[in-house]
């Protein structure tokens, strides 16, 4: 089954979360900072970031700010809020289930393949 | 939290639109600077970072569209954008639109009107706690013949009802008030004790009427209105305890009723007495208003059940009622005081909802028309790409903002037209209390979207027909949409269909009043002028001195420069108080069980007669030997004669007055001709007694003139007014008494008349927009008829007779439903049929005129045509 939009919003969604646990970031930041974490196994499509950000600031996941950066030149930071930190708990949570669940399937089936 | 923070961010993103399209901006460029700084880094040159940089951003437009998208204010900024253009748009046409949001709003503003005044006069509630719960009680031996109670009845239903939780009765008289300023002629309400407890209205001051109050040899006391205190002594606390003088008794006042009350339970009333009642010795005479709170919960039909067993047991009490089929029963006093007003109201409701239902038919024809000259423009639109959705939105918007206007327009409008009706419809019950509350604001609120939704859906239908495109696809016309073609005609069709019963009922109404004006009252009132007074007890004790005044001031009165003749009444025409009494004739008697007839009963001198000019045509008047010692005499009418023994000729017949079996018979003395008594379109039945044998302290005097002049009403005031300066007195000619009579059918026929002018513009407006754009639409193939020899006269008339074959098929709509809804209206019309063929005629000749000169105009145009101009310019 090939990965839908929907999808692929909701696993986008999970990184950014991730990535702002760590720390502040401005947008830039957060693409890079997955492709880092990630060892280079998530590229992200760089704009597709920016409707993301908007959507997850509505839902109360993150807010953002302007801040000075280091070369002092302006960029919007965005922090996680606690609703975000408890949304991304929720998601790790879930997440874990569903790979252990997979897990354990295709482990019952090689035991059933070596009887 | 979250839907707020959502909000937030986009309440934020609509308000800043601006400041947010920056930041994103900024927030882009930024990245793009820190991918190209990060590719450089990697060894890259500036320019192949910065193109590599935008590749991995992706299409540019593309994410910022959705950043947008993402803001949640697409919806709302489409909306405004649409509004723009369709501002735009109305501005452009501006004839268009003023007609259509004139038309529009002037139907709505007069619906605005008319549903206050009927929910003020009609639909609401009567202002006394638990309304439902009250209802008159009276006498009733069929359903449409009532009358009001006895000493007798309410005596037994006070001892015997077990369906009300308060019970109380009512007389209105009128009497002169004197004491603490000048002496004024007030209403009396006198009340028992229960009244005020069954209305629910509790006094503001002092305390009410209790039941002691009603004892013979109780001191006089009374409550006031608030405003008669005002008016009296300053401020209603200071009312309590003074003492007026009522018809020369001295009357303590104990309370004073809240402010605005003055009329309660339908009876409005300045000053309100204890009722004082004297057992009684037989069952009439019927006087008194009864009013009655339920219990909770007891229904209507229970309550009638109770007092169908007290009028059981009350029939073998007294010898001189004999009725069986009159029962006590009781009716809820709402439906009283709403009445035939309701009908009235009605009438108006009917009315102006036909000319509002034309107005938005006659908007829809306009937007239609409209919309077939946008097509073009539309098909572009549909071309370049625009969805059929998005642009029947742009309609139903454009429409919206048209609609919206016409009732912000017609709800000012309604706010001026509202204050007029008030003052020119002052017979309405109630109608003070109308106001374009949020009720008559949400309806019209209402109306404008439902119009606007309405008026849209043809140009929509036009939009999404196969063809919509392919007529346009070589940016010619072929000719008008059959579809919306049709759509209009059934449009035209509809306007002439609801015109027509308007101007039907205008017409029949309008005929009606003419023919009441033309009505022979009997008696030429020019030149005739009435003075009414009342004595005071105080000052004329007894008989002798009420019969003396009488006596001076008709002399007086006759003794004025220009008099020819005066007379005393206790009414003249027309008669609203319904003077009557009941009568048994001795030659026919009414068998047992049934109830002795009544028939309008006046007491006057044998002068009245000369004075108003009605002749005799059988034996004689009243002499002075017909004193209160001598046998009673009357003298009939002949309705009255023609009514009872079929005949002109019954001097010397005998009837039994009143039901009173031990008085003297009273003998008919002479017949007179008939005067409209009680209204140009009632029965002119009428008994006249003599005022030899009684002496009323309430009296009309009657004096004629050559001709009606002002002076001659003030002077016989000013010769009253000598003879006694505290009388309070009533000055009126007769033409002006006449005149007010006449005030109910005037203001339905002048409401109509106003409603179906209104229907007629509209209908011919319809016509004329649907042909002109006819014409303009058939332009090329008019030129090529023409081109190819075709004659011009003929083309005017291929035109009429389009234009008049939609009018006579309205018109064949409109006939039968306008004979519907007339012969509905019987109980309005005097002397005019409901189907009257000539106003029938006339309605149809007028329509079919309209419409033919409404497509003259352009069916002359369309000859006119040149045709090299017309093949060209498409």
């Amino acid at each position: 089954m090939p990965p839908d939009s929907a999808h692929v919003q909701h696993t986008l969604e999970m990184l950014v979360l991730k990535a702002l646990s760590l720390a502040p970031l401005h947008g830039w930041g957060i693409g890079h900072r997955i492709g880092q974490l990630s060892r280079g196994a998530f590229e992200v499509q760089q704009g597709s970031l920016y409707p993301a950000l908007l959507r997850m600031r509505r839902r109360g996941w993150i807010r953002s700010e302007w801040r000075r950066t280091e070369n002092n030149r302006r960029a919007r930071y965005y922090l996680l809020t606690a609703a975000g930190r408890r949304q991304l708990g929720i998601e790790t949570a879930a997440w874990e289930q569903a790979t252990a669940a997979v897990r354990d399937f295709l482990r019952l089936r090689s035991v059933e393949e070596t009887t | 939290m979250s839907i707020l923070t959502d909000l937030g961010v986009r309440v934020r993103a609509l308000l800043f639109r601006r400041s947010e399209e920056r930041e994103l901006d900024e927030e882009l460029h930024d990245h793009l600077v820190r991918e190209a700084a990060e590719r450089i880094r990697r060894g890259a040159t500036p320019d192949e970072a910065r193109r590599e940089a935008a590749l991995a951003f992706g299409g540019m437009e593309q994410f910022t569209e959705q950043v947008r998208d993402a803001r949640g204010t697409r919806p709302l900024e489409d909306l405004v954008a649409d509004l723009r253009y369709a501002a735009r748009g109305l501005r452009r046409s501006p004839a268009f639109t003023v007609t259509a949001v004139l038309v529009l709003s002037l139907g709505l503003g007069a619906t605005a009107v008319v549903y206050s005044i009927a929910h003020a006069v009609v639909l609401a509630d009567l202002p006394y706690p638990d309304p439902d719960r009250l209802v008159r009680v009276m006498e009733q031996n069929s359903p449409t013949n009532r009358w009001a109670l006895s000493t007798a009845d309410v005596t037994a239903i006070r001892e015997q009802q077990r369906v009300f939780e308060a019970w109380g009765e009512i007389q209105r008289t009128a009497a002169a008030l004197s004491g603490s300023g000048a002496p004024e002629r007030v209403v009396v309400g006198r009340v028992s004790s229960g009244y005020f407890d069954a209305i629910g209205i509790p006094v503001a001051r002092g305390r009410a009427i209790e039941p002691g109050d009603g004892a013979a040899e109780a001191p006089p006391v009374m409550v006031v209105t608030n405003a008669l205190a005002e008016r009296r002594f300053g401020n209603a606390n200071s009312a309590v305890g003074k003492a007026l003088t009522l018809d020369g008794v001295t009357h303590t006042i104990v309370g004073v009723l809240p402010p605005g009350r003055g009329t309660l339970g339908g009876a409005s009333a300045d000053v309100w007495p204890a009722l004082k009642l004297q057992p009684p010795t037989r069952r009439g005479p019927f006087w008194l208003g009864g009013v009655g709170r339920l219990k909770p919960g007891v229904s209507i039909q229970a309550a009638e059940r109770d007092l169908a067993s007290v009028s059981d047991a009350l029939l073998p009490l007294y010898t001189d009622w004999h009725d069986s089929a009159a029962k006590l029963t009781p009716i809820p006093l709402s439906s009283l005081i709403v009445g035939t007003t309701g009908r009235q109201v009605g009438l108006f409701a009917g009315g102006v909802a036909l000319v509002l239902l034309l107005a938005i038919v006659n908007v829809a024809t306009l937007v239609l028309v409209r919309s077939s000259a946008r097509e073009p423009e539309l098909a572009v639109r549909v071309m370049l790409g625009a969805r059929r959705r998005r642009i029947a939105r742009l309609l139903v918007t454009e429409n919206l903002l048209l609609t919206l206007t016409a009732g912000t327009v017609g709800v000012a409008m309604a706010a001026v037209g509202l204050d007029v009706a008030i003052t020119q419809l002052p017979g309405l019950p109630r109608i003070q209390d109308a106001t374009l509350d949020w009720r008559v604001l949400s309806l019209a609120l209402g109306v404008s979207v439902l119009a606007g939704i309405l008026v849209s859906l043809s140009p929509i239908m036009g939009l999404s027909g196969p063809d919509a495109l392919a007529r346009h696809a070589g940016g010619r016309r072929a000719g008008s949409g059959l579809r919306t073609g049709r759509l209009r005609a059934v449009f035209v069709v509809t306007q002439f269909a609801l015109a027509w019963p308007l101007l039907v009922v205008a017409g029949l109404l309008s005929g009606s009043f003419a023919r009441l004006q033309r009505v022979d009252h009997g008696f030429d009132p020019d030149g005739l002028a009435a003075v009414a007074a009342t004595l005071p007890p105080a000052r004329y004790p007894n008989a002798a001195a009420v019969q003396a005044f009488w006596l001076v001031a008709q002399q007086r009165v006759a003794g004025l420069p220009g008099v020819t003749a005066v007379g005393l009444a206790t009414q003249i025409p027309p008669d609203r108080s319904g003077s009557t009494d009941n009568f048994n004739l001795v030659s026919r008697p009414v068998p047992r069980g049934q109830s002795e007839p009544q028939s309008p009963w006046y007491y006057v001198t044998a002068s009245y007669f000369p004075a108003l000019g009605i002749d005799l045509v059988e034996g004689r008047t009243f002499t002075a030997a017909d004193t209160s010692a001598a046998f009673p005499v009357v003298v009939v009418s002949r309705s009255w004669a023609r009514r009872y023994f079929g005949r002109a000729s019954v001097a010397g017949e005998q009837l039994i007055q009143g039901g009173c079996f031990d008085c003297p018979r009273t003998t008919i003395i002479g017949v007179v001709e008939d005067i409209r008594n009680l209204g140009p379109a009632l029965p002119a039945d009428a008994v006249y007694g003599s005022l030899t044998q009684i002496a009323p302290r309430s009296l009309f005097v009657v004096a004629r003139q050559a001709r009606t002049t002002a002076r001659h009403a003030e002077g016989m005031r000013d010769a009253l007014r000598a003879l006694d300066p505290e009388l309070p007195l009533t000055v009126a000619t007769l033409s002006e008494r006449l005149d007010t009579s006449l005030a109910d059918p005037r203001r339905w026929a002048a409401v109509l008349s106003a409603f179906s002018v209104v229907g007629l513009g509209l209908a011919s407006i319809g016509i004329f927009g649907l042909m002109a754009n006819t014409v303009r639409q058939r332009r090329r193939e008019i030129g090529v008829r023409l081109a190819l020899g075709a004659d011009p006269a003929g083309v005017t008339r291929l035109i009429v007779t389009r234009g008049l074959a939609y009018a006579v098929t309205g018109s064949a709509v409109g006939l039968a439903v306008s004979l519907l809804v007339a012969s509905r209206l019987r109980y309005l019309l005097y002397g005019v049929s409901p189907t009257d063929a000539a106003t029938f005629a006339g309605v149809g000749l007028l329509l079919l005129t309209s419409a033919l000169v409404s497509t003259w105009i352009p069916a002359r145009r369309a000859a006119r045509i040149r045709p090299i101009e017309a093949i060209a310019s498409d």
